[in-house]
């Protein structure tokens, strides 16, 4: 394209040069010649896009690209999309699966990860009865305030406290397990990317042995979901590992969505009201805008269906 | 028709007070419904999933317990 | 119907405005209902500027219309409003002329075939609609907000504190703290309680029967904040063998009653029940 227009422009200006001296003489040559620009015009604009665009895309080569700090084995491999029920837009958490993942986190997750900001109070009523948090709760025991002497004593838990976390602090956790942290799992689903699909993949993701020519450093495990591949958590999720008391045969893919599923309510546990409000919502707008429509109508017609003629004047007769 | 219309007019309409008092007494009674309608729904959109729906295992048990 | 002629003439400038009502010529995106709320009446402003010779009756001398008046009328013409059979026939003659702008095109095609009643009061229903649910969006949006305010499900968990009585024996106090605040829980023996019960409460500061600050007379349960300025009295002391509190001298009674001192009111009785029979829960 722009060859070619400096190709059109230098013909031009040498059809120019030599019809030049015979049609000089007349006015509406001078104004032609005026219109056309002359070659090195065309030459300067040509060079100076051209600058332009190269620079443009040398600066982009150099730093418009989205860097990547890892390859793509060391991002970990990318989680599959599995059809959550309680991801979809009209549907609450199966509670009867919280329950189960309830059960999945205190007898496997609980000994190294910590569920901090989840009081036992918000199991009241989702997936258990009082009675049974109350005596969950008392299980643990938890610090006093200071009585009169100032000294803290043991009391067993409340409903109001929060469930315990297995480490006293970051250094004990990460001293048991070979240095590795084990996260609190209190926001985890949000906190991963790839949210339920990558829990569940990196659960049940363990392969039997290590891909040949893999490399494991000592202490670690490979899971090719895991970012970097080497995970200090072992597989934990074994055929039978609990046993349901809903008789729910327990699988490792059953426990793994289970106590995904349950990680994501402790993550959002108002996902239910807000999904309710969120339809209850949307469907009240919708006929507002509906109705507000017909009156914007109702408003509007006598304006647009109005018409205003002009009758040119009528000239004086001679 | 028409006599309804102006039963209609003449009841809600005529009165600019009237009219405004009905639309809110009408939000009150619209709300309750709307509200009730859409729990049904929710809940139907939702069967068994909910605690209300799996609660009657375990709370039954528990009066067994206490018994 | 049709607008008359206006004429606005001033012979000393030499111009002639003429200004009449118009019907339109064309009535688009009209529904229904509507067509029976609007009469389409609309303004058409017809300007004629004259010479200073011209008058009044210029606009009566109509028919003899030059060739570019014509043209204009020709055009309306052909989106065929002039031609359609008119709704109403003007008294005037410039109005009964072929393709007069004066002409009121023919309406029935959009007029609604319901009473005119009924088109209103479906407008007024339409309107009460758009009120009612903004109404109730409105209210539920308001009402988030506030619930907002109100304390949140943590502080409420900590707002009920259970305590067994078992464990404390008769004629001795507890001091526990519930919602920051000491609470005073008292085994009181059956003498303490003959005593609250035999004073004469009429005449106090703060008069009240015992019975009525207490639900089990040998549990005695207060806030332990003295109504003065908020001290924390002592237990078992004082002249009435109460509480006496320290910062200002306010003796109350075996029932926590006011009895001497700058102490306005009684120490406050909190909400508490005994869901079992040895077990209190306060709040």
């Amino acid at each position: 394209m722009l060859g070619r227009s400096i190709l059109r422009a230098s013909n031009r200006a040498i059809a120019r040069q030599s019809l030049g001296k015979s049609t000089r003489a007349s006015s509406t040559a001078a104004g032609a010649e005026a219109a056309s620009s002359p070659f090195y015009l065309t030459l300067t604009a040509a060079l100076a896009t051209a600058a332009a665009a190269g620079s443009t895309a040398w600066y982009y080569h150099l730093y418009g690209q989205e860097a990547f700090a890892m390859t793509p084995a060391e991002e970990g491999l990318h989680a599959t999309q599995y059809p959550w029920v309680h991801e979809r837009f009209n549907k609450t958490f199966d509670h009867a699966a919280l329950r189960r993942g309830f059960q999945v986190y205190r007898e496997v997750c609980a000994s190294c990860h910590s569920l901090t900001r989840v009081p036992w109070r918000s199991m009241v009523g989702t997936m258990h009865t009082v009675d049974e948090m109350k005596a969950f709760a008392e299980e643990h025991e938890y610090d006093t305030e200071p009585n009169n002497e100032g000294n803290i004593e043991k009391r067993p838990g409340k409903l109001s406290d929060y469930i315990p976390a297995p480490y006293p602090n970051e250094e004990a956790a990460r001293a048991a397990n070979g240095g590795a942290l084990p996260p609190d799992l209190s926001l985890i689903t949000k906190g991963r990317h790839g949210g339920c699909n990558y829990i569940f993949s990196l659960l049940t993701g363990y392969p039997d042995e290590p891909p040949a020519g893999a490399a494991v450093a000592e202490g670690m495990n490979f899971n090719p979901y895991f970012p970097g591949t080497g995970i200090a958590m072992a597989r934990v999720l074994f055929d039978g590992v609990v046993e349901y008391e809903d008789g729910t045969p327990a699988t490792t893919s059953q426990m793994a969505k289970d106590v995904v599923e349950f990680l994501n309510w402790s993550a959002e546990p108002e996902m239910d009201e807000r999904k309710k409000m969120g339809v209850k919502s949307v469907a009240l707008l919708t006929g507002l805008f509906a109705i507000s429509v017909w009156v914007k109508r109702y408003k509007w017609a006598p304006l647009k269906t109005r018409k205003i003629v002009y009758s040119p004047p009528i000239g004086p007769r001679r | 028709m028409a006599g309804f219309a102006n039963a209609i007019y003449s009841t809600f309409i005529r009165k600019n007070t009237v009219l405004l008092t009905t639309a809110f007494a009408g939000a009150f009674a619209f709300e309750l419904a709307f509200d009730i309608t859409s729990n049904k729904v929710w809940d139907s959109w939702n069967q068994g999933r909910q605690w209300k729906d799996i609660k009657h295992r375990y709370m039954v048990k528990e009066e067994e317990d206490d018994e | 119907m049709t607008g008359p002629v206006i004429p606005i003439a001033s012979e000393s400038s030499g111009s002639n405005f003429n200004f009449r009502l118009h019907p339109p010529s064309i009535l688009t995106s009209l529904s229904p209902q509507l067509a029976a709320q609007f009469p389409p009446w609309s303004i058409a402003l017809t300007m004629s500027l004259s010479s200073a010779s011209s008058t009044l009756l210029r606009t009566v001398a109509r028919q003899q219309l030059p060739t570019s008046r014509a043209a204009v009328t020709s055009c309306q013409q052909r989106r065929g409003v002039a031609d359609a059979k008119s709704s109403f026939e003007s008294p005037f003659a410039s109005a009964n002329e072929r393709g007069s702008t004066l002409k009121i095109p023919n309406f029935s095609k959009y007029k609604s075939n319901n009473s005119p009643r009924s088109n209103q009061v479906f407008s007024y229903f339409m309107a009460g609609s758009l009120g009612l649910a903004t109404a109730v969006g409105a209210k539920a949006t308001v009402q988030d907000f506030l619930v907002n305010m109100s304390a949140s499900a943590d502080v409420l968990a900590q707002a009920k504190v259970e305590i067994s009585l078992g464990a404390i024996p008769e004629g001795k106090n507890v001091i526990i703290k519930w919602r920051g605040k000491p609470v005073f829980i008292r085994h009181r023996t059956q003498g303490e309680i003959d005593e609250a019960r035999e004073a004469k409460w009429e005449g106090l500061r703060d008069p009240q029967p015992d019975e009525d600050r207490v639900q089990r007379p040998e549990w005695l349960v207060m806030l332990g904040v003295c109504t003065h300025l908020g001290c924390v009295p002592i237990g078992e002391a004082g002249d009435y063998g109460g509480w006496f509190c320290p910062c200002h001298g306010s003796h109350y009674d075996i029932s926590g009653r006011i009895r001497r001192g700058p102490a306005p009111l009684n120490l406050e009785v909190p909400a508490y029940s005994f869901p079992e029979d040895e077990t209190l829960v306060i709040g």
